[in-house]
C-alpha cells in the first residue's frame, strides 16, 4: 500500500497546491438554503406537512396520545401478528414481536403495557446478549416497534441512532415495522436532525457508531423500473406520532 | 500514468459497440422510457424542492471546496476513522486496492462475502479477484447487481439503474435457471424470490464490501445511501467491514453530507432522500451488530489526474446519474456503447481522464452533440460538455491524435483555407465539381426537397453524415455564391411595403411613449 504521506503529498504536488492551507480557509457556505427551507412552521403545520409526505412514500401514518398508545399499539399487534397467521412468513417462522430494552417505556407511558402483553410475548434486542442472538431475534421477528428520535416532515423520515438496546438490524429483519415518535420531535428537514445529532455526538452526549434515516418501506425498481416494496427490509412501514408529550 | 485497467469493459470497438447497442431494441426502449420517466420525477422534486439554481450553486462550492482542499480533508478523515478504532489504507491503483481487500479476505479467513453496489468497486474488479478464493462465495446484494451477477456477470449500463436493459422475461430466465425460480414475470414476485434468496445468504455473512456515498471528514463516519436497504444488512451482520472510496468522496461535516444527500437523491430518483440514507462507522463497545473490524480504502487510480487540470470539476461528480438521463447520446447507444463502466457524459469525461490517455477511450469524447443538456442538469454544475471538447482539443491540439483520417482532412482543409491563393480557386473547382449532381431549377426552401433530388449515400469519409440525414443537392447556378453576389445589387424594397414598415414603426412607438417606455431606436 501506498504511505498516506506519500499519498497526500502527490495530491499536492498534482494540484499545485501547499498542504495545510485548509484552517485559514473554512467552508463558509454561500447560502442557508438548508437551514431556512421550511423554517417557521408551527408543530401542527409539520404534523401535516409530515403525514402528507409520509404518505407520499408509502407510509401508515397514525397519530395518538399517551393515554391511546398502548391500545393503538395492540391494534398494530392484531393487524400484523394476531390475525396474520396464515401469513406465509409467520408460517415460515417470522412470528414473533420484537421490542428494543430502553427507558423511553416509561417516558411513553408503556410499562404496564410491555408487562402485559402475552400473544404473542415479546422477544426483546438485549445490550447483553451476543451478535447472533440478537440477529436471530430481529430475524424471527414478524413485527418490530421501535423508538424513533426524529420525524422529519419534508421528507417522511424517521431518524434513529443505533443503542445498546435498539441495534441496527433491528430496523430491517422485521417483516412489519412501526416507529413511534412524539410530536415535538417533528422537525423541518434533515439539517435540524444534523443540528441535533452533530452536537450530541461531538460533546459525547450520544455514544453510537450508527445513525439511520429511515424513509419509508425497502423499494427498488430494478426490474423494468416497476416499484417494488420490500425486496430487503420490512414490508411495511407504520409511524405513529404521540401528540400530547 | 495508466492506472484504471478495469474501467473499460468490452473488447470491441466503439463503432461495433454501438452498433451492437442499436440492435437491442428493448434496451433502446428501457432506456428512453426511463430517461423520461425520470425526468418528470427529478424536474418535479427539484421544483417542489425550491431555489434549486442556489442549490447547486450550494453543491458546487461544497465540493469545489473539497476538491481544493483535498489532501487536507483525506489527512482529517483519516485521523478520525484511526481515532474510532478503523483502519485505512491509501491506495494509488486498482491493483494496490484489490490485492488489499483479496489478502484481508484470506486473513480473515472470509467464507461468505457481500457487497452493496458501488461503482468504486467495480472499477478495482474486486469481485472476479475475490472469487478466485478457493471456498469463498460472493454475493451481489443490490437486486439489480444480483440480477447481472446471476447471468454470469452482465456488465451494468446504468450507474443508479444497472439493468435497465434487462426485461422482466430475461430476469425470469435468470432466476429459472440459476435459483430454480417457478413463478411468473411479475417484478414483485420475481424480487420477493430474490428477497428469500438474498436473505439466508444475508445472515452467513461474516465480511462485507461497500462503497460510500460522502466520506465525513471531521467524524471519521461514511455516508450511504440506497433505496433497498442493502447496504445497512451489509454492513450490520457481518464482523468485517470493508469500505472502498474514490478519493474526493468527501464532506467536511455531517452537515454538508445531509446537504449533498439532499442534492443526490433529487438529481438521481426524484426523491426528496433515498429510503436508507445511514451515517455510520466501526460498531461501539456496547452495541451487538455493526462491524468490529473497519477498513477504508481510499482510491486514487488516475483521479489525481484531473487535478491543477482543466478536468479537475470532474472530481466534484457526486455519481446521481442525471447526465446520463437527459443525455441524447446515452438515450441512443445506452451503457454499453460506452465500453466503459462509467458511461454517459460523465463516463466520457472521466474514463480517459483514470486512464491517464486516450488509448481505449478516444471516442468516447466525440460521442457527444455538444447539447450541453448535462451540464445543465448536473446538481453540482460540472461544465460537462466543455470538458468534453477539452478532450478533443487535447487530442488533436497537444497530442496531435487524429479520429481516423480526420486529421489529414483537416490539414488539407486548413492549408486551404490559410492562403487566399489557394482558397479562392478550390470555391470554383468546388462549384464546378459538384455541378453534375446540382439541382435543375434555382435552390430555394420550397424546393430543397420538393422539386429536387438529394444523395442518401456519399463515399469515404462522406457516408458518416449520408448514415444519418440527407445530402441535398447543390444548386444550379452558373456561378458560386461569392462569384453571384458580387454581381448584383441589393433589390430594392417594394414602396408599398416599405410604406407600411414606416407607418406600424411609427404606431409602435407612439405605443411606446403612451406606456411610459424608454425609447432605444
Amino acid at each position: 500500500m501506498t504511505d498516506r504521506e506519500v499519498f497526500l503529498n502527490n495530491l499536492a504536488t498534482k494540484s499545485g497546491r501547499a498542504r495545510h492551507q485548509l484552517a485559514d480557509n473554512p467552508l463558509v457556505p454561500v447560502n442557508d438554503l438548508p437551514e431556512t427551507t421550511l423554517s417557521g412552521k408551527s408543530q401542527d403545520e409539520l404534523l401535516e406537512i409530515a403525514r402528507k409526505n409520509s404518505e407520499g412514500v408509502h407510509v401508515t401514518f397514525q397519530t395518538t396520545t399517551k393515554a391511546e398508545l398502548p391500545a393503538t399499539l395492540n391494534a398494530f399487534i392484531k393487524a400484523k401478528l394476531v390475525d396474520m397467521k396464515d401469513d406465509p412468513y409467520q408460517a415460515d417462522d417470522h412470528n414473533h414481536l420484537l421490542l428494543p430494552t430502553s427507558d423511553l417505556y416509561a417516558d411513553f407511558g408503556l410499562e404496564s403495557w410491555k408487562q402485559g402483553l402475552t400473544d404473542p410475548a415479546p422477544t426483546y434486542w438485549k445490550p447483553d446478549a451476543s451478535r447472533e442472538e440478537n440477529i436471530q431475534t430481529a430475524e424471527h421477528a414478524g413485527a418490530a416497534i421501535a423508538f424513533a428520535d426524529y420525524l422529519l416532515a419534508e421528507s417522511g423520515t424517521i431518524t434513529a441512532a443505533t443503542t445498546p438496546g435498539q441495534g441496527r438490524t433491528f430496523h430491517f429483519l422485521p417483516v412489519h415495522y412501526l416507529a413511534i415518535v412524539r410530536k415535538s420531535r417533528i422537525l423541518p428537514r434533515s439539517r435540524q436532525a444534523m443540528d441535533r445529532y452533530d452536537p450530541m455526538l461531538k460533546s459525547g452526549e450520544l455514544v453510537t457508531s450508527n445513525i439511520n434515516f429511515i424513509t419509508g418501506p425497502s423499494n427498488t425498481g430494478d426490474i423494468e423500473m416497476v416499484l417494488v416494496v420490500g425486496v430487503h427490509g420490512p414490508l411495511d412501514m407504520n409511524y405513529l406520532v404521540v401528540e400530547d408529550m | 500514468m495508466k492506472t484504471a485497467s478495469m474501467i473499460r469493459n468490452s473488447d470491441h470497438d466503439f463503432l461495433t459497440r454501438v452498433k451492437e447497442s442499436e440492435q437491442d431494441k428493448f434496451a433502446q426502449k428501457a432506456i428512453a422510457s426511463a430517461q423520461d420517466a425520470q425526468w418528470v420525477k427529478r424536474e418535479g422534486a427539484r421544483q417542489e424542492l425550491g431555489n434549486w439554481e442556489d442549490w447547486r450553486n450550494l453543491g458546487e462550492q461544497i465540493r469545489q471546496h473539497v476538491v481544493r482542499y483535498l489532501p487536507d480533508y483525506l489527512e482529517e478523515f483519516s485521523d478520525n476513522v484511526e481515532k474510532n478504532g478503523g483502519h485505512v489504507f491509501f491506495a494509488q491503483t486498482d491493483v494496490e486496492a484489490r490485492d488489499f481487500i483479496v489478502e484481508l479476505a484470506k486473513k480473515k479467513q472470509a467464507k461468505h462475502v457481500m457487497k452493496s453496489k458501488s461503482m468504486v468497486t467495480t472499477e478495482i474488479g474486486i469481485d472476479k479477484a475475490l472469487l478466485e478464493i478457493p471456498g469463498l462465495d460472493l454475493l451481489e446484494t443490490d437486486l439489480a447487481e444480483f440480477i447481472l451477477q446471476e447471468d454470469d456477470w452482465d456488465e451494468p449500463t446504468h450507474l443508479v439503474f444497472p439493468a435497465i436493459h434487462k426485461n422482466r422475461d430475461q430476469v425470469r430466465e435468470v432466476f429459472i435457471k440459476k435459483l430454480g425460480y417457478e413463478g411468473d414475470n411479475d417484478p414483485q414476485h420475481l424480487a420477493r424470490f430474490a428477497r428469500k434468496v438474498l436473505r439466508e445468504r444475508f445472515l452467513k455473512n461474516d465480511f462485507c464490501i461497500t462503497g460510500c456515498n460522502f466520506a465525513i471528514a471531521d467524524n471519521g463516519w461514511i455516508n450511504l445511501d440506497t433505496n433497498e436497504g442493502n447496504a445497512d444488512l451489509c454492513m450490520a451482520i457481518p464482523k468485517t467491514q470493508v469500505v472502498v472510496m474514490g478519493m474526493e468522496r468527501l464532506v467536511p461535516t455531517l452537515k454538508e453530507a445531509e446537504t449533498m444527500d439532499n442534492m443526490l437523491a433529487r438529481s438521481a430518483v426524484g426523491q426528496k432522500i433515498t429510503t436508507y440514507c445511514t451515517f455510520t462507522n466501526r460498531k461501539t463497545a456496547d452495541e451487538t451488530d455493526g462491524p468490529e473490524d473497519f477498513y477504508v480504502v481510499i482510491l486514487d487510480n488516475g483521479r489525481s489526474n484531473a487535478l491543477g487540470t482543466d478536468f479537475e470539476p470532474i472530481l466534484q461528480c457526486i455519481r446521481c446519474a442525471s447526465c446520463l438521463n437527459v443525455c441524447p447520446i446515452y438515450r441512443h447507444i445506452g451503457g454499453h456503447g460506452y465500453g466503459s463502466i462509467y458511461p454517459g457524459p460523465v463516463g466520457s469525461v472521466l474514463s480517459p481522464v483514470l486512464e491517464g490517455n486516450y488509448d481505449d477511450f478516444a471516442d468516447l469524447p466525440y460521442a457527444c452533440s455538444v447539447c450541453a443538456a448535462c451540464s445543465a442538469t448536473c446538481p453540482v454544475k460540472i461544465p460537462l460538455h466543455k470538458l468534453l471538447v477539452k478532450h478533443r482539443e487535447i487530442m488533436m491540439d497537444d497530442l496531435h491524435q487524429s479520429q481516423l483520417i480526420e486529421d489529414a482532412v483537416m490539414r488539407v482543409v486548413g492549408l486551404g483555407t490559410g492562403h487566399p491563393s489557394l482558397f479562392r480557386p478550390a470555391l470554383g473547382v468546388a462549384h464546378t465539381g459538384t455541378s453534375v449532381i446540382a439541382k435543375k431549377n434555382p435552390q430555394n426552401v420550397k424546393n430543397l426537397y420538393e422539386d429536387g433530388k438529394h444523395l442518401s449515400w456519399m463515399p469515404f469519409v462522406f457516408g458518416g453524415w449520408t448514415k444519418e440525414r440527407d445530402f441535398p443537392d447543390p444548386p444550379a447556378h452558373k456561378d458560386g455564391f461569392r462569384k453571384w453576389y458580387k454581381t448584383h445589387k441589393p433589390v430594392e424594397a417594394d414602396p408599398k411595403v416599405a410604406a407600411h414598415t414606416a407607418q406600424r414603426q411609427q404606431e409602435i412607438k407612439a405605443e411606446k411613449a403612451k406606456r411610459g417606455e424608454a425609447q432605444h431606436d
